[in-house]
């Protein structure tokens, strides 16, 4: 039997249970699942992906292959972590446009270096 | 755009002027109204409003036609790569009181890092893209209005795009979504941190646009050798996606877990599935539940599936259910076949009807075996989670094999499904958010500095497309060769010259399917079956199901094949359609005539309800017009009908013939006309067949006036007799 593989134990493992009431047991099982997700959703909101700064540029009214070549491009030069929507709003108040021609000027390799964070 | 029951759905009409289509509605929408009500003779416990148009079940006739609902929104999930095929099943199914229609994606779109546009063609479901989405969305509009009663559409947030596709379904009205951060991982090959760090954003967009979400889960139960042994862990997926959830925004009422009965007959399943179902509702108070009906163990057998899927809806009603979901009775054989979702949609519906306030008349044991089953799961879900974070939480839990494994936790198999949280599919593409990180959008999770403004996050460009629809950027078509209107072409084309074809998924595909049964052993059957479909006419015939009735003595098979032949519609030649004659016409013409009239179901035939139904004041039969009907009964002879409509100057014979065996009620029709005309008496009788295998045509070519199937009322009869009678 590898360190993998186990024989069903459950009547030996199920002793310190056998004390709870089922609203316990229900208790239990809602604290450890809780204790479970706390880090995952810890990293989800610390951290960001193309997928969800493209997602991003689609609410701020690109098309899907727009947001892809823009995010791409930030990604590519390390600059994701500021927020791709924040990038081009920045960009987009300082000089006094649109967010959409920051994004066309990107798209027409324009503009980049600018957006420097 | 309005549809009419007798025209078909104008696809081109779907597809005009897309670029301004807007939904009307965002969310989740379930069956509300009262439980209890009156529909025609009977009273229900667990109903819901009647639909405006739709189509009964098949024994509703005797029922005046009712066509109750149940109180469970039902599914159907529709994969036939298409979108402009699934428009029409989607319509069928609706009509059948299908309210939830779960479109499938395209084989591969989970690694598509990105979204698909334009129409192009999928495998096993369609690409998701804003066009074909929304097409699907004008067209459920259209078809909502006509059966009337609100229609769910639903597809899947998973994949590398699972952010996106939440904001597309977000702006384009889609009502429920999959999803669930465990499938990526477990079946997808998806990086674990990016699908994680993704859902809680794509939960995020969900929870606002009011989408309902349902989990994986149930895909433990679908890969699981012995899907009872996986029980244990299906609580845990339930719980890390439904926590997860929570914490990303989503409210309880939007979270549906995904739950499937996870065994089939001959396992004896209510007594293992049942304690499982309690432990989840009891552990999940509060939660939606999504009940599947089983794919695990269906086989070829359409009859068996639907067995076990009538089982699976008793175990939602002994318990509880917000959704039915219905697998169709042929996915074991093939991607479902349109009327086979019709099929599935009426297995849920027959059901749920039948089982009517079924909690009146029992309850489940408080005692015994099943709390105690129960309490055994729940204790086995709890000993995983606590193995979970021994192993150092759920990533590592992941790396060690822990889930699908085939042991009964906590016995373990060591054939889990093993994942590296260092790899996969969009590995190293999470990226730590800056102190200044920042999102000018709605609907958005996690550090964000727009946060602390006041007033939207969108507010400084004139609001996101969450909030301003016109800032959605509509994409048209990406492939000018992969599109709707290619695919359109042909179809349109035949429709003009007039041709009809056969078809079970996609315009005209002429596939057919027939039942032969073939008495010789089953090899040699088999083979024979083949041939006799091709001689048949049918091109490239498979045998799709095969089932043995004795070694010897023969089995029946199911063989598809494809009719290469279209029908010129212009060259059929259809029966005069007969408008029935006023109720009130009939009675004028026929009361002051005293018309008598004698009946009876003739052979060794006992059968008496249709007869009772055609002449019976009580059914709406010709008495109420004034016939003077005389029902000599059943197995009555031939003659006796003739020596009564004689003695009695009768000038109407009906009979009754069901039993069909050695094609019998062909001879008492033959046999009615000849002893009718041998004692002259054939001139001065109007002579009537019915049963259900009786149609007008074999009648009158056996020599009668005229011939009624299922279906004939009195009215029909009635409004017969008056003609012939006039004629003469």
């Amino acid at each position: 039997m590898s360190s993998s593989e186990r024989a069903d134990d459950f009547a030996t493992r199920r002793k310190p249970l056998h004390g709870l009431s089922d609203a316990e047991l229900h208790g239990r099982f809602w604290s450890l699942v809780q204790e479970i997700v706390a880090p995952l959703i810890e990293e989800a909101r610390t951290h960001t992906t193309p997928a969800i700064e493209r997602s991003v540029l689609l609410r701020m009214g690109f098309t899907s292959a727009e947001a892809k070549l823009i995010v791409g491009g930030m990604h590519q030069r390390g600059w994701l972590g500021h927020g791709a929507g924040r990038l081009l709003l920045s960009r987009a108040q300082a000089q006094g446009s649109s967010v959409r021609q920051v994004g066309e000027a990107l798209l027409a390799g324009e503009g980049w270096e600018a957006l420097r964070p | 755009m309005k549809l009419t029951p007798n025209e078909k759905l104008n696809i081109l009409e779907v597809l005009r002027n897309l670029a301004a289509y807007r939904p009307r509605r965002r969310g989740w929408t379930w069956r509300s109204g009262p439980a209890r009500q009156q529909v025609g003779p009977f009273m229900y416990e667990n109903a819901s409003p009647a639909l405006a148009q739709s189509v009964p079940l098949p024994s509703a006739h005797w029922f005046g036609d009712i066509d109750p609902q149940c109180d469970f929104v039902i599914t159907t999930e529709i994969a036939s790569g298409r979108f402009e095929d699934d428009l029409r099943r989607m319509r069928m199914a609706a009509w059948h009181g299908a309210d939830h229609l779960m479109v499938i994606r395209t084989t591969g779109q989970s690694h598509i890092d990105g979204l698909i546009e334009g129409t192009p063609e999928g495998v096993g479901g369609i690409p998701i893209t804003r066009k074909q989405v929304r097409a699907t969305r004008k067209a459920l509009d259209a078809i909502e209005d006509e059966v009337g009663r609100p229609i769910n559409f639903h597809s899947y947030v998973s994949g590398l795009a699972g952010p996106e596709i939440a904001v597309l379904f977000a702006e384009e009205g889609v009502n429920g979504a999959h999803q669930d951060p465990q499938y990526n991982v477990l079946y997808r090959g998806i990086n674990m941190h990016r699908s994680f760090v993704d859902a809680a954003e794509a939960k995020r967009i969900m929870a606002q646009a009011g989408i309902l979400q349902l989990d994986g889960a149930h895909n433990a139960n679908a890969t699981a050798k012995e899907a009872w042994k996986v029980t244990p862990e299906l609580f845990v997926q339930h719980a890390i996606n439904t926590e997860y959830s929570r914490r990303a925004g989503m409210p309880a009422e939007l979270i549906a877990l995904s739950t499937v009965p996870p065994t089939a007959p001959p396992a004896p399943k209510l007594r293992l599935d049942l304690p499982y179902m309690v432990a989840l509702r009891d552990l999940f108070a509060g939660y939606r539940m999504r009940a599947q009906q089983n794919t695990r163990y269906i086989e070829a057998d359409t009859g068996e599936a639907t067995v076990t899927h009538v089982l699976d809806t008793l175990l939602s009603r002994l318990t509880s259910a917000d959704i039915q979901s219905t697998i169709t009775p042929d996915e074991g054989r093939n991607i479902p076949w349109h009327y086979n979702n019709v099929a599935g949609v009426n297995t849920a519906r027959q059901t749920l009807m039948g089982l009517d306030g079924m909690m009146q008349l029992v309850a489940l044991r408080e005692d015994g075996y099943l709390p105690a089953m129960a309490r055994e799961l729940k204790e086995r879900a709890v000993l995983f989670l606590e193995d979970v974070l021994a192993q150092g939480g759920y990533y590592a839990a992941v790396a060690a094999g822990m889930f699908v494994d085939s042991g009964y936790f906590p016995e373990r198999h060591g054939d889990g499904i093993v994942r590296d949280p260092a790899g996969g599919d969009g590995a190293d593409t999470v990226v730590p958010r800056e102190p200044d990180y920042g999102a000018p959008v709605c609907s958005h999770f996690g550090d964000n500095a727009y946060d602390g403004q006041a007033g939207k996050a969108c507010a400084a460009y004139g609001g996101c497309s969450l909030c301003n629809p016109e800032r959605i950027r509509y994409v048209d078509e990406v492939d000018e060769e992969d599109t709707v209107a290619r695919r359109l072409e042909r179809p349109l084309a035949e429709q003009q010259a007039g041709l009809l074809r056969p078809e079970v998924e996609r315009h005209g595909d002429g596939i057919v399917c027939v039942t032969l049964f073939v008495p010789a052993e089953p090899q040699l059957a088999e083979a024979a079956a083949l041939e006799m479909a091709r001689r048949m006419g049918l091109a490239e015939p498979t045998v799709i199901s095969r089932r043995m009735m004795h070694p010897a003595e023969g089995s029946v098979f199911e063989v598809r094949g494809r009719l290469e032949a279209a029908i010129r519609i212009d060259q059929l030649v259809l029966p005069p359609p007969s408008e029935p004659i006023a109720d009130a016409e009939i009675e004028a013409w026929v009361r002051p005539r005293n018309i008598a009239v004698v009946a009876g179901t003739v052979g060794e035939d006992e059968h008496s309800v249709g007869m009772h139904e055609v002449l019976d004041i009580k059914h709406g039969g010709i008495e109420k017009y004034g016939f003077r009907c005389q029902n000599l009964g059943t197995s009555v002879p031939i003659e006796r009908l003739l020596d009564t409509a004689e003695r009695t100057g009768a000038r109407v014979i009906l009979i009754s013939t069901i039993v069909t065996h050695s094609a019998v009620h062909e001879q008492n029709m033959r046999r009615l006309a000849a002893l009718a005309r041998q004692r002259g008496l054939r001139a001065g009788l109007v002579l009537i067949a019915g049963g259900t295998q009786v149609t007008d045509a074999l009648a009158r070519a056996c020599g009668l006036d005229a011939g009624f199937g299922r279906g004939t009322t009195g009215r029909d009869v009635g409004s017969f007799i008056v003609r012939a009678l006039r004629e003469r």
